[in-house]
């Protein structure tokens, strides 16, 4: 039987410790696209999230309109069901919207919203996906996507850059179709993830005639419930000039959501005490 | 905080004022102006109070109001209140003479109270002043409402109504709402087939907002869910039905109603109201789910018709002929159903119901008591297509269907309605523009309703529209074409 000495064992040791303590940035600067992609989507963001969230409009004027709202999100595997309940100012107080967002992209998802002036829940169209989320700057489909990243674009590296002091790699997307690009009003997103928590810090998207359209700011990063997550989002429409800000608070991962949160009948009832 | 809480007190003292001096002046525009008056003191020493609890009372003498303020904005119920509501003023002018149809006022608070075990209450009452009383002129007598739904009026021009007042709460997963409530049935917009648990005051026809002229009722609600389904069970004791326009209202209803033979004199009898709560109480079901993309709903109802039946008799007297109508209310069966699904940019829905005992007049002399009944079967489908960015275009089909036709019926046999919406956002959902057009068939009469919407700010909204009826004095919308109108609002949200 061969025995190794103790010095060559703490020499391959050294070597192998050296390799796996390659700096971070190195194995990150070697990711691809599509790679990062996968990491931004399959962080860990809860089975479960209730939050509170501001909602600060600014036009070109500098007027503002605000906005409160409560939301309940959770996933039945990859299911993703969520409902926003206005709670504030008193003309859209009790205003819901309930979605089903499915993960076969030939399903189309499932919408309602409930409007208390007609008493009613509506049955809504899901495929307006391009159109801005009433009367933000954020389209119906990127408050579906949240923190996540599409999975109808073609992901590509471009490269590393500092964003507000963090070091983020950057990844470009281009829709995989002409009509998704015109569906989502998008012809390029730009995206800055940070790897430490593989969260995107900003991103940038250009509409279908190619102008510059919008610049995402994600700040405020912290752990709850031992998830990363967004406090501060703002929104720029470079065309508009029009802003959206969205402070989310209450943030909560662990509690459980019942099943009912997202029937019609929770849409009208709304949300009590609030 | 205090000055959210606090500031909802200033508008329901300010209207009441408003609503009390309106009423007691023998001149409607002194009574208005002394009541606007009011409302900028008040609101201008709240604004004082909250924004600086130290300023020293001003000249008005407010130390009681102000006592008062600092109890509620001390006591422990302050954490519990939870206020919000709406304070509004629209403006119609008619464009055929240019009168004023109505300058109205209407302060909406609404009171969310968070009461032990986690029930919640909730109070909406409904001040409202309007300066020229054409609408409702002097002090309708609310006949077909109940005595405890009765609003109670300040005058000629301004009324206070408990519109609503109900507790609730989740017991055992099951819906518990007990109180004065609104329940709405259907996927229509506009014209109804099963939107009838609650009756509607018709004292703007059907212009006004259905959320304003839906009658509240006092029930029992719950809503029980069923694995995916939920089953909704309603019991209904209130016995409320239509209140319709009297004699010299703006939409007094003229066309479609029974005419007195020519020279022959007719009584008419006191209604026949329904006067027992259990055993003359509305009860109602519907069972809705949501199946392979389709949301889905049965609805089962049986009510009283919420107008009277126009029973007519003619009698021979010493004197000669008389005719004698007997209001009466009658009840039917309601069954019926609701689907809706999304296909791409299209949205497709629709209900149905039939109605098993609908009694309608009838002009036919050999007919004994004037007054022909049968089954009647309503439908509408709707196409709702959001295929252009920030636009709803919907079209809607109603028809109504009596099984039994008689002769001198005051309606047609078959029924056809139709109604298109534009309706398109702007600048961020600040501005909207819609325009809603709706269709008889039959008649060809109508009316078109053009609105613009403005989001001024956050808690103020302003708008300006214009009703247009048309069509023949026979048909339901033509008889008040006259009644067109211009119409400006501003709503300032609390």
């Amino acid at each position: 039987m061969k025995h190794f000495s103790a010095p060559r064992l703490l020499a391959a040791f050294a070597v192998i410790a050296g390799l796996m303590a390659a700096p971070a940035s190195q194995a990150q600067e070697e990711l691809t696209g599509p790679e990062i992609f996968e990491k931004v989507n399959n962080r860990d963001d809860g089975e479960f999230l209730t939050r509170d969230m501001k909602i600060v409009m600014t036009d070109d004027s500098g007027k503002t309109r605000e906005q409160n709202t409560h939301t309940y999100r959770r996933y039945y595997g990859r299911e993703k069901r969520a409902v926003i309940f206005y709670t504030d100012p008193a003309n859209v107080k009790d205003t819901g919207f309930l979605t089903y967002d499915y993960p076969d992209p030939d399903k189309d998802d499932d919408q309602w919203l409930y409007l208390p002036a007609l008493r009613r829940v509506r049955r809504i169209s899901s495929s307006n996906r391009g159109d801005y989320y009433l009367g933000t700057d954020l389209t119906y489909e990127d408050i579906k996507l949240d923190t996540r990243l599409s999975d109808e674009f073609d992901w590509k590296r471009v490269g590393t850059e500092d964003v507000k002091g963090a070091e983020c790699l950057v990844i470009e997307g281009t829709p995989k179709s002409r009509e998704i690009a015109e569906e989502l009003g998008y012809s390029k997103f730009k995206a800055w993830i940070d790897p430490e928590m593989w969260m995107m810090r900003r991103s940038d998207t250009w509409d279908t005639n190619g102008n510059f359209l919008k610049t995402v700011w994600w700040e405020d990063f912290t752990q709850i419930d031992g998830i990363w997550t967004v406090r501060r989002m703002f929104t720029e429409n470079h065309k508009t000039g029009h802003t959206t800000l969205m402070e989310f608070s209450e943030i909560d991962f662990e509690t459980p959501i019942d099943d009912d949160k997202f029937t019609e009948r929770a849409l009208k009832r709304g949300v009590r005490g609030r | 905080m205090t000055s959210r809480r606090a500031q909802w007190l200033a508008p329901i003292l300010a209207l009441l004022i408003l609503g009390i001096t309106g009423g007691a002046s023998a001149q409607d525009r002194t009574g208005g102006e002394e009541g606007l008056r009011s409302l900028s003191r008040i609101v201008r020493l709240f604004n004082q109070r909250v924004a600086d609890p130290r300023a020293q009372d001003g000249e008005d003498g407010a130390n009681g109001f102000s006592a008062l303020m600092d109890w509620l904005l001390e006591s422990e119920f302050r954490d519990r209140v939870y206020v919000s509501g709406t304070l509004e003023t629209e403006t119609g002018i008619e464009t055929e003479d240019g009168d004023f149809q109505k300058l109205e006022f209407i302060l909406k608070p609404e009171f969310e109270i968070e009461l032990p075990k986690d029930w919640y209450l909730t109070v909406i009452p409904r001040v409202r002043y309007d300066v020229f009383d054409e609408l409702e002129p002097d002090q309708p007598e609310q006949n077909s409402i109940s005595s405890w739904s009765r609003r109670l009026f300040v005058g000629d021009h301004g009324d206070i109504e408990l519109r609503e007042f109900y507790v609730q709460n989740i017991i055992r997963d099951v819906y518990v709402t007990l109180g004065k409530q609104q329940v709405v049935w259907g996927k229509a917009d506009g014209l109804r087939v099963l939107d009838v648990v609650n009756p509607f005051d018709f004292r703007e026809f059907i212009l006004d907002d259905f959320d304003d002229s839906r009658i509240p009722l006092w029930m029992a609600n719950l809503e029980i869910p069923i694995k995916d389904a939920t089953l909704q069970l309603l019991w209904i004791p209130d016995l409320t039905y239509h209140q319709l326009p009297e004699d010299g209202a703006t939409y007094e209803f003229v066309s479609n109603v029974p005419q007195p033979m020519p020279g022959v004199p007719t009584t008419v009898e006191d209604v026949d109201r329904p006067d027992n709560l259990i055993t003359d109480s509305d009860v109602g079901a519907r069972l809705s789910w949501f199946w392979e993309g389709w949301d889905l709903s049965l609805n089962y109802l049986y009510h009283y018709d919420d107008i009277p039946v126009l029973y007519r008799q003619l009698q021979i007297t010493p004197t000669g002929p008389r005719v004698v109508v007997s209001p009466e209310y009658e009840r039917t069966h309601l069954i019926g159903g609701t689907f809706s699904n999304a296909f791409g940019d299209l949205t497709f829905r629709g209900e149905l119901g039939y109605s098993t005992d609908k009694y309608y007049s009838t002009t036919d002399p050999n007919d004994p008591d004037g007054v022909h009944k049968t089954g009647e079967f309503g439908y509408v489908v709707g196409f709702d297509w959001y295929g252009f960015s920030d636009t709803l275009l919907s079209f809607q089909f109603f028809q109504n269907i009596l099984m039994d036709d008689a002769p001198g019926l005051l309606r047609d046999q078959v029924d056809n309605n139709a109604s298109f919406l534009v309706r398109r956002d702007f600048m961020n959902d600040t501005v909207e523009l819609s325009n809603l057009w709706v269709h008889n068939l039959n008649d060809h009469d109508g009316f078109n309703r053009s609105k613009v919407k403005y989001a001024w700010r956050d808690d103020v909204n302003v708008w300006a529209g214009l009703d247009v009826l048309y069509g023949t004095k026979e048909g339901l919308f033509g008889q008040f074409e006259e009644s067109s109108r211009v119409l400006v609002g501003m709503e300032w949200s609390f």
